[in-house]
């Protein structure tokens, strides 16, 4: 394994990895998500899941999870979304003055702990798919290089070598 | 279509073995099985895509679309569940059936778990009974089980189980782990831990090599085939007999019957929708308990208006599961070492004996925790969100250790499957609905059960614990389900005799979970596949060309 | 009757016509925007954005992915069917088709790659009546073996036992490459493929080029090698030096070592992978932590030129450095270059007047 600096400094390499593999190109790649609501939905996730000397959700590609699935297994939550999305805007611009992507991390972090509130089926949404995009497998758009599953310590693809199954291995037949 | 000695409904851990039994004894067979045949390569491992983790779905059946159930809460309100939905009490629609990605714990029950009702008494609202046979009538065919499946592990740790005739077939895996820091606190607390009985390869067996030991186990296939579940053992060996014949994605409609009441053969929806008859000798059926359960409800004539072996109101009664209770217990040091399967260890101390409770159960660790998991599993008191969350997943996920078991479950008559009057699913058949609720002894028994998981955890040195313990508002099944095609002497109380023939159509067998009087506290699959040689044991002795001696 | 025949000219001609429009049509969709046209119904939208910014940039799409007449009446009919698949990534015929443009510019390294042993086809790999007695063929042979194969050990070789003899099923995959271009490479990340032959001696640390990155099977994903793990590895009870050089844990993937056996010393104390177990090549001995780039190129893995780099041609020892059986599989050899130590002939220890010769060489 690496040690405690060598993983931060690996850490920060796939961090940056991350970041260009989300924001790559110049338009817009969402299916279901507006752009307007990737900046709102990426304010809540990044609540749920900030960054640290790791990468926040939006940074892992948690976006890309969310939207991917609510055109796939999550059709049936679009609504939910799209009415969640708009009610966090509407308590941000009555809070604060601002839509929620334009507000500052604290006014964010007020607004994230309001729509638990007000609205917890959807914020139990966002938090589940959130978690879902971060800790799932990277096959599904999210963890983007399988970020937090390093973080976490856990080798992805793990090393083992071909003798760990040897057939001559074991005690007795 | 030619007409054949036997149908066997369901490719499961009972229908593979039946298949394979009446095969080689030379019995022509058709083997119907309403899910695909998967090998290892389209399994891929999806941690938010399997049999445990069904976010995104089921990985081996049933898809989401088209496959509904219902269940009613105890307030009378109807729900419809999806089967990636916890309320659905899903197994799997697969060649192997739920052995094809268990953990592939494989436990003989205790010969106390088959007098249940003479060792404890019937808890006052329950239906505990005993089974109609003695661990000593199923111990020979627990060891063919064994034997023909492919066991690992190590017993000699316990003085808690039955008699055997000889040791397991492959010794356990190298301990991981958390074998070590909880084998010797468990030996400082009095208890007696144990190697894991697992059905899967730790040496070359059976053609097959062993396990690679990877992160992916329990609601996965495995990927180097070192589990043995049916798809990997009966089954081929059924279909190289040439008398077995396998029809995948062929939902069977109904058992048909004849004017004399007898079974004539069954009625399915084949992979192209097209509805076809199957006529043979027999028919077993090996669904699992809700899907047995439903095909005998739906298999309405004149001669059984409530549906085959239902004239006494029994069929689909007793569901039962398991209720797991448990605990975490966070460490300061690393207790994860992702090498697989994770389980290792177990107690048996705790299934009987305790005055004032109906049984037990069996407690053992965890299966390897996958950063998913752990999502819900962190320590009281962390937010659900925010960097304190995220924070505390990176602490604990390499220093936490779940300890937990099936809590025996206490049988009611109420607790059941019915058909729903008015929800069908894709083929038009009425889905299965559940009603009624677990006896309330079982989550008694639950909270004991956890208590004792979290003793055994501070033992080991964990700072803190958070128990894992509840009342739930509907029925247990899930994988483990069982009990509603009762084994039994008494037609009025159960629903085939003591060799998984219905009471009154004698060429209709149940071979499968369903039959199971009491569940054990320990995972069924074993105790389902020596049923399942011990019923078509009786079946091969007792059949006499195309019928049966009566 | 004339009719009829008519008809169906005029039906045949149009169908020509808008095969060949059709066709046309496609490269010109394939050329604007990109890739971006295709990414917007189909989920490849990463790799599409990743390509712009890497120094394949300039490439158009088809420069390296299969555009055969049949594909693109494929792709049209699909197209007009309605029945596009949303998912779509690139199976193994189209791996192994690409290769073929790879090596349009880079030559030198498909030859390399060419004569070394990661060429090995799948008849190399999984006829080996010498490997099949010995060990069952399992789908897990894939892992490094064909990663971009689509199907089952058993889809390839048949029959499935120690006892043979063995055939291909597909026998036009005899001579197919099980380690394609793609399996290390990861063409679409920013970087290229290492290409100056004076960056193939590694320094420790050297850059890890993005596009270098181990394809993982059960994930259809590559990962870069900058993430995955170099492990911690033990020689017995003593901690190995282990090179930091990112790019060899690429290598490490395969050539991996394991955990220790169980309830031996090394498992009940540290838990870590030993070296020199399972198909783990870590030098240990004089070349301990050195990388694995440090003699190996990354395509033709013959070492032999690179003692040049370190050694004269004649040993300190007298012996003729380029002639010694050096191979890892060579058992008898005195001179395993991965583990050969100074006491395995020196065994009184290294003589004073050789120690002072290497001491100063350095």
């Amino acid at each position: 394994m690496l040690n405690r600096r060598e993983f931060m400094a690996t850490s920060a390499l796939a961090g940056a990895a991350v970041a260009a593999g989300c924001k790559a190109g110049s338009r817009t790649w969402y299916r279901f998500l507006s752009e307007h609501d990737v900046g709102s939905l990426t304010a809540i996730c990044d609540q749920i899941i900030p960054a640290d000397e790791f990468p926040s959700a939006s940074q892992a590609c948690v976006l890309t999870y969310i939207d991917l699935q609510l055109t796939r297994h999550y059709r049936r939550h679009q609504q939910a979304y799209l009415g969640g999305l708009e009610q966090a805007n509407l308590l941000s611009r009555k809070e604060f003055g601002v839509e929620l992507a334009a507000a500052s991390p604290q006014q964010q972090f007020a607004i994230a702990q309001a729509v638990e509130k007000q609205n917890p089926r959807f914020f139990d949404l966002v938090r589940s798919h959130t978690m879902q995009g971060y800790y799932g497998s990277p096959r599904h758009g999210g963890n983007r290089d399988a970020v937090s599953w390093r973080m976490l310590g856990l080798d992805e693809p793990p090393v083992r070598g071909r003798a760990q199954y040897d057939f001559t291995a074991g005690r007795k037949p | 279509m030619k007409r054949v000695n036997a149908v066997v409904i369901g490719a499961g851990a009972g229908g593979g073995i039946v298949a394979k039994e009446l095969s080689t004894a030379g019995l022509s067979v058709v083997m119907m099985e309403r899910g695909k045949w998967y090998t290892p390569h389209d399994c891929r491992k999806d941690d938010l895509r399997n049999q445990r983790t069904t976010v995104l779905g089921n990985a081996f059946g049933p898809e989401d679309e088209g496959n509904p159930r219902v269940w009613v809460d105890p307030k009378g309100t109807v729900h419809t569940a999806l089967p990636s939905e916890g309320s659905y009490q899903n197994n799997a629609a697969c060649v192997g059936g739920g052995t094809l990605s268990y953990g592939a714990q494989a436990w003989r029950y205790m010969p106390q778990d088959f007098r249940m009702r003479s060792t404890y008494g019937a808890p006052a609202g329950s239906s505990l009974e005993d089974w109609p046979i003695s661990y000593d009538d199923l111990e020979p065919f627990y060891d063919k089980a064994e034997y023909e499946i492919g066991i690992s592990g190590d017993y000699s740790g316990t003085p808690f189980k039955g008699p055997r005739r000889r040791e397991l077939p492959m010794p356990p895996l190298a301990p991981n782990r958390e074998f070590g820091i909880l084998e010797s606190a468990a030996k400082r607390l009095g208890l007696h831990p144990f190697h894991i009985p697992m059905a899967r390869n730790t040496v070359p067996y059976n053609g097959r090599g062993p396990c690679m030991r990877c992160r992916w186990c329990c609601g996965f296939a495995c990927e180097v085939d070192a589990k043995n579940g049916s798809q990997n053992t009966v089954i081929p060996v059924a279909l190289a007999t040439g008398n077995c014949e396998l029809r995948t994605e062929c939902m069977v409609t109904e058992i048909l019957t004849d004017d004399r009441g007898r079974a004539r053969g069954i009625s399915y929806i084949d992979g192209d929708g097209h509805r076809q008859e199957q006529l043979s000798d027999i028919v077993v059926v090996s669904s699992a308990a809700i899907e047995s359960a439903r095909l005998l409800l739906n298999s309405k004539s004149r001669l059984f208006p409530n549906g085959l072996g239902n004239r006494y109101d029994q069929v689909g009664r007793h569901l039962q599961g398991h209720h797991y209770t448990g605990a975490t217990g966070y460490f300061d040091f690393d207790t994860y070492d992702d090498v697989g399967p994770g389980a290792s260890i177990a107690i048996c101390d705790y299934n009987h004996g305790t005055p004032g409770l109906c049984g037990g159960g069996m407690l053992a660790n965890e299966f390897i925790r996958l950063p998913i998991h752990m999502v819900d599993k962190v320590p009281n008191g962390t937010p659900r969100w925010g960097l304190g969350h995220k924070q505390a997943m990176r602490a604990y996920h390499k220093r936490s250790v779940v300890i937990m078991g099936p809590t025996q479950q206490i049988p009611t008559a109420t607790g059941r499957v019915t058909v729903d009057p008015a929800v069908k699913d894709k083929w038009g058949l009425p889905v299965a609905r559940f009603e009624g609720n677990v006896h309330p002894h079982t989550y008694d028994i639950g909270e004991i059960q956890a208590k004792r998981a979290e003793a055994w955890l501070k033992e080991a040195g964990a700072v803190t614990t958070n128990l894992m313990s509840y009342r739930s508002e509907m029925v247990s099944a899930g994988q483990h389900q069982a009990g509603t095609c009762r084994m039994g002497d008494d037609p009025h109380g159960s629903v085939v005799t003591k060799n998984c023939q219905i009471h009154d159509v004698d060429n209709v067998f149940v071979i499968d979970g369903s039959v199971h009087v009491n569940n054990g506290g320990f995972n069924p699959a074993l105790t389902i596949m020596a049923v399942a040689y011990y019923a078509s044991d009786a079946l091969i002795r007792n059949w006499k060309g195309t019928g049966f001696k009566s | 009757m004339r009719r009829f025949l008519f008809m169906g000219v005029i039906a045949l001609c149009s169908l020509a016509l808008l095969a060949v429009g059709g066709t046309y049509g496609a490269n010109l969709y394939y050329a604007t925007g990109h890739g971006t046209n295709c990414a917007d119904c189909h989920e490849m939208a990463d790799n599409v954005g990743v390509v712009h910014a890497s120094r394949h940039r300039n490439a158009g799409c088809t420069d390296c992915h299969e555009a055969s007449l049949a594909t693109k009446l494929r792709h049209i009919r699909v197209h007009l069917t309605g029945s596009a698949p949303e998912s779509i990534r690139l199976r193994e015929a189209d791996v192994q088709q690409m290769m073929g443009n790879c090596q349009k510019c880079h030559r030198q390294e498909y030859a390399g790659w060419h004569a070394g042993p990661h060429s090995a086809t799948y008849s190399e790999i999984f006829a080996n009546a010498a490997h099949n007695q010995k060990r069952r063929l399992m789908d897990d042979c894939f892992r490094c073996h064909g990663m971009y194969f689509d199907g089952a050990v058993r889809d390839v070789v048949q029959p499935q036992n120690t006892t043979g003899p063995w055939h291909l099923t597909r026998p036009k995959m005899a001579d197919q490459a099980t380690i394609p271009c793609q399996a290390c490479h990861w063409i679409h990340r920013e970087g290229s493929p290492e290409t100056k032959p004076a960056e193939r001696i590694s320094v420790a640390g050297a850059a890890v080029h993005e596009s270098v990155g181990f394809y993982d099977r059960r994930e259809q994903m590559h990962f870069g090698a900058a993430m995955l793990t170099i492990p911690a590895l033990y020689d017995g009870a003593r901690v190995l030096k282990v090179s930091p050089d990112q790019r060899q844990a690429l290598c490490y993937q395969c050539h991996a070592p394991r955990q220790p056996e169980a309830m031996s010393i090394a498992a009940t104390n540290h838990w870590e992978p030993q070296a020199g177990s399972g198909d783990d090549r870590t030098p240990m001995g004089v070349h301990e932590g050195l990388s694995c780039l440090s003699c190996h190129n990354g395509h033709n893995e013959s070492a032999q030129a690179s003692c040049a780099t370190c050694h004269p041609a004649m040993s300190h020892c007298g012996l003729q450095v380029e002639k010694m059986d050096t191979t890892f599989a060579s058992k008898a050899s005195q001179h395993n270059i991965h583990w050969v130590k100074c006491t395995d002939c020196h065994r009184h220890g290294v003589p004073q007047v050789k120690r002072s010769v290497m001491a100063a060489g350095q």
